[in-house]
């Protein structure tokens, strides 16, 4: 991708990032931030030790983050514990850890909202203006809702979409998508399967965030900024969206196992498109390192389906800091290290990972990969409907709502309710959910 | 004396199982978010369990279980006691294969079973398809869920409960059985006129395990099928999990049920045993 694009679709993704902050009327960062480690500081630091709760989606996120810290270490004289999570019990051990006084001092997380209490105020550290350094949409979910100061890192931001078997669609001889409707994404994953004789047609990570992509796609939401159940308004366009991909899974011609079979758990078909049993896969960019690295076939991302709307939806990682921890000064500063310009695009350079932070974003990465991969999803977060950030106002719902909405469908794919009857629960338990807000 | 030996057991026994035990009896009485802040809601949490429609779902899944677990487990550990004490060839070799599930990690067991029995990529309907069958789906229709949770459970501890009775058999004296034989009585009524009653007090600690397995059953189950599909194979455990770990966290509500499992455990064990005590003093 030359300059010129890259440069164009970073602001695109920015201002769109920006359209969340500028609607909920967050203040701008004003004081001046001091993060520089003083010499009593370090002296202060040296022998410390801080607990590093942290999940990878890719070996080369891991491999990273151990020299990221090897250099800290070096720099501090601190040392730094990194706890490895499985992605699929993140939420609960760090709950059960914080439940029984055990918190890390900083951990990863792509779910902040549920740690508001325990997160540490980074302003106090790291200056009311650090939060100026990020993109100001994708602040929201580390933003405290009521003090509305800055308690978490945006460390890399997600955007959903879907992966093509490359070799498969050739094989089938259909044309390799540069702009499709779900009803052609179907029409080519059905083609391809036939053609090739793959077990399935489609796949889609076992989640209610990816659905709410196609969701977003078709012109219906959940949440809006002001902390509005907005379904009741789209409930036609959520249901012919829920009932596209229910379809496939009924038809079997998605993995209706992956999704049925494992009760209430999260799971992801990605061993499924690498055992090249389905020819599309939607999940998001950050499937891309482990891909490149496992998959023996020519793979793509391509560009989201387009309905009323385009693009994906928004996501991301965070690094927020506990406000148990006995160094608070050394997390904040371990996790201002991880998320500075240098650290930062070395990360995302190696893992695939989209900029959250301006200077990133204005100076473009050069992936030296996979990155035209990584200009579709780059292109796709600019495409992205202002409306799709509304979820991020209720930080501590976003999971439930989105859990819902999974397990809802899969009542719908066993057959047990309509789609009608799942998208009306989704709205009652939406209703009943934000009531909880004002208690 | 003797008890400075049981001390450091007991020690052990008193931290990690009677006071957490009293502390979840304790919770069941609170309401608690995080853990850390408790709002007192004295019996609530008892009657939101009782009042929850998926409460009456868990039970007779439980139910299912456990009856087909403890039926199954007992009648085919006793069949393999019998079979591996009669084996006169590479004894040790079939003994080790039977015991060989018992050591591996549960988590690993649903593992493998999830694969296994993968309705299109799964080598058990591959080999159905081959003999001309269907392609059953193990883990997406909710009966064949529960056929399937039962039958790893039995696979699990099958050998565990053979080496048990395998024990109780070889105490037996043999002279009892040769004498038997030597009056001409046939091996079906040597079994069922010597082996099997002699065999009631191992049968019976059988029996109990078997439950307190039963009702606790969870870990294979959790990676197998996430108590799927529609909550088919959600049996206690996994109910007492969900509310106490998984988002929205409620430790009372979990203690509650636990409270509950212990006393439904306790209940059975404790008739199991009178029930075997009245056996043995006819």
């Amino acid at each position: 991708m030359n300059k010129n694009l890259r440069s164009k679709l970073a602001i695109a993704a920015s201002l769109m990032l920006s359209v969340g902050l500028v609607a909920t009327g967050l203040p701008s960062a004003q004081a001046e931030s001091g993060v520089q480690p003083t010499a009593a500081q370090l002296a202060a630091w040296k022998g410390k030790e801080i607990t590093y709760y942290f999940y990878n989606d890719s070996q080369a996120e891991l491999d990273t983050t151990k020299s990221q810290i090897a250099a800290f270490e070096k720099l501090t004289g601190a040392t730094v514990k990194l706890d490895v999570i499985p992605y699929t019990s993140l939420d609960t051990q760090l709950q059960a850890r914080l439940a029984a006084g055990n918190a890390p001092d900083v951990a990863r997380l792509n779910n902040p909202g549920l740690y508001i209490k325990d997160s540490l105020d980074l302003e106090k550290y790291l200056g009311r203006k650090y939060a100026a350094d990020f993109l100001k949409g994708s602040t929201l979910q580390v933003t405290h809702p009521t003090t509305k100061k800055l308690i978490g890192v945006p460390y890399d931001l997600t955007v959903n979409g879907p992966f093509i078997n490359l070799d498969m669609f050739k094989k089938a001889g259909v044309p390799v998508p540069t702009s499709w409707n779900w009803a052609t994404l179907v029409e080519a994953g059905k083609k391809v399967q036939k053609a090739t004789g793959s077990e399935y047609a489609f796949a889609i990570d076992k989640s209610g965030h990816r659905v709410s992509t196609v969701m977003s796609q078709f012109g219906a939401f959940m949440v809006d900024k002001n902390q509005k159940n907005v379904l009741p308004l789209s409930k036609t366009r959520a249901e012919k969206a829920v009932k596209i991909i229910t379809d496939l899974y009924k038809a079997d011609q998605a993995p209706r196992d992956l999704w049925i079979g494992t009760g209430t758990k999260y799971s992801s078909p990605t061993a499924i498109f690498l055992a090249q049993q389905t020819p599309i896969f939607f999940s998001g960019n950050w499937q891309v390192a482990a891909l490149e690295k496992d998959a023996k076939f020519a793979f793509a991302a391509v560009p989201n389906p387009k309905e009323l709307n385009g693009g994906g939806w928004p996501g991301g990682k965070f690094l927020v800091a506990f406000n148990a921890s006995k160094t608070p000064d050394l997390a904040a500063y371990f996790l201002y290290y991880l998320a500075d310009t240098a650290q930062l695009e070395e990360m995302d350079k190696k893992a695939f990972w989209l900029p959250t932070r301006n200077d990133l974003v204005a100076k473009g990465i050069k992936y030296a990969t996979r990155a035209s991969d990584m200009d579709v999803f780059l292109a796709d977060a600019g495409k992205t409907p202002a409306a799709a950030y509304g979820i991020q106002s209720v930080p501590t719902l976003t999971g439930l709502i989105y859990n819902k909405l999974r397990d809802l469908m899969t009542e719908v794919m066993a057959g047990k309710i309509t789609v009608k009857q799942a998208i009306q629960t989704q709205s009652e338990f939406i209703d009943a959910q934000l009531a909880t807000l004002k208690k | 004396m003797p008890y400075l030996f049981v001390a450091p057991n007991m020690l052990i026994f008193l931290t990690f199982i009677i006071w957490p035990a009293i502390r979840g009896f304790q919770i069941s009485f609170y309401d608690s978010i995080d853990g850390r802040t408790f709002t007192p809601v004295g019996t609530g949490n008892y009657r939101s369990i009782f009042g929850d429609p998926t409460v009456a779902e868990v039970a007779k899944n439980t139910a299912i279980y456990v009856v087909f677990y403890v039926t199954i487990s007992t009648i085919l550990s006793l069949a393999f006691a019998l079979i591996v004490n009669e084996q006169k060839f590479a004894k040790s070799f079939f003994r080790a294969i039977l015991f060989l599930p018992v050591m591996l990690s549960p988590i690993v067991v649903g593992l493998i079973w999830n694969d296994v029995l993968d309705r299109k990529v799964g080598p058990l309907n591959a080999l159905l398809q081959a003999a001309g069958g269907g392609s059953p789906g193990w883990l997406v229709e909710p009966k064949l869920g529960m056929i399937a949770v039962i039958f790893v459970g039995v696979w699990v501890h099958l050998g565990f409960y053979s080496i048990i009775l395998l024990a109780g058999l070889q105490g037996i004296d043999r002279s009892l059985l040769e004498a038997a034989a030597m009056d001409g009585a046939t091996r079906p009524q040597i079994i069922r006129t010597i082996i099997l009653p002699l065999l009631k007090p191992t049968t019976l600690v059988i029996l109990i395990l078997a439950t307190i397995h039963g009702f606790q059953s969870f870990d294979f189950i959790y990676t197998l099928t996430g108590g799927g599909p529609l909550g088919a194979t959600t049996l206690i455990v996994q109910y007492i999990y969900d509310r106490a770990f998984q988002t929205p966290i409620q430790y009372g509500l979990g203690s509650a049920a636990g409270v509950i499992l212990f006393m439904i455990i306790f209940a059975f064990t404790a008739l199991n045993f009178l029930l075997g005590k009245k056996r043995e003093a006819i």
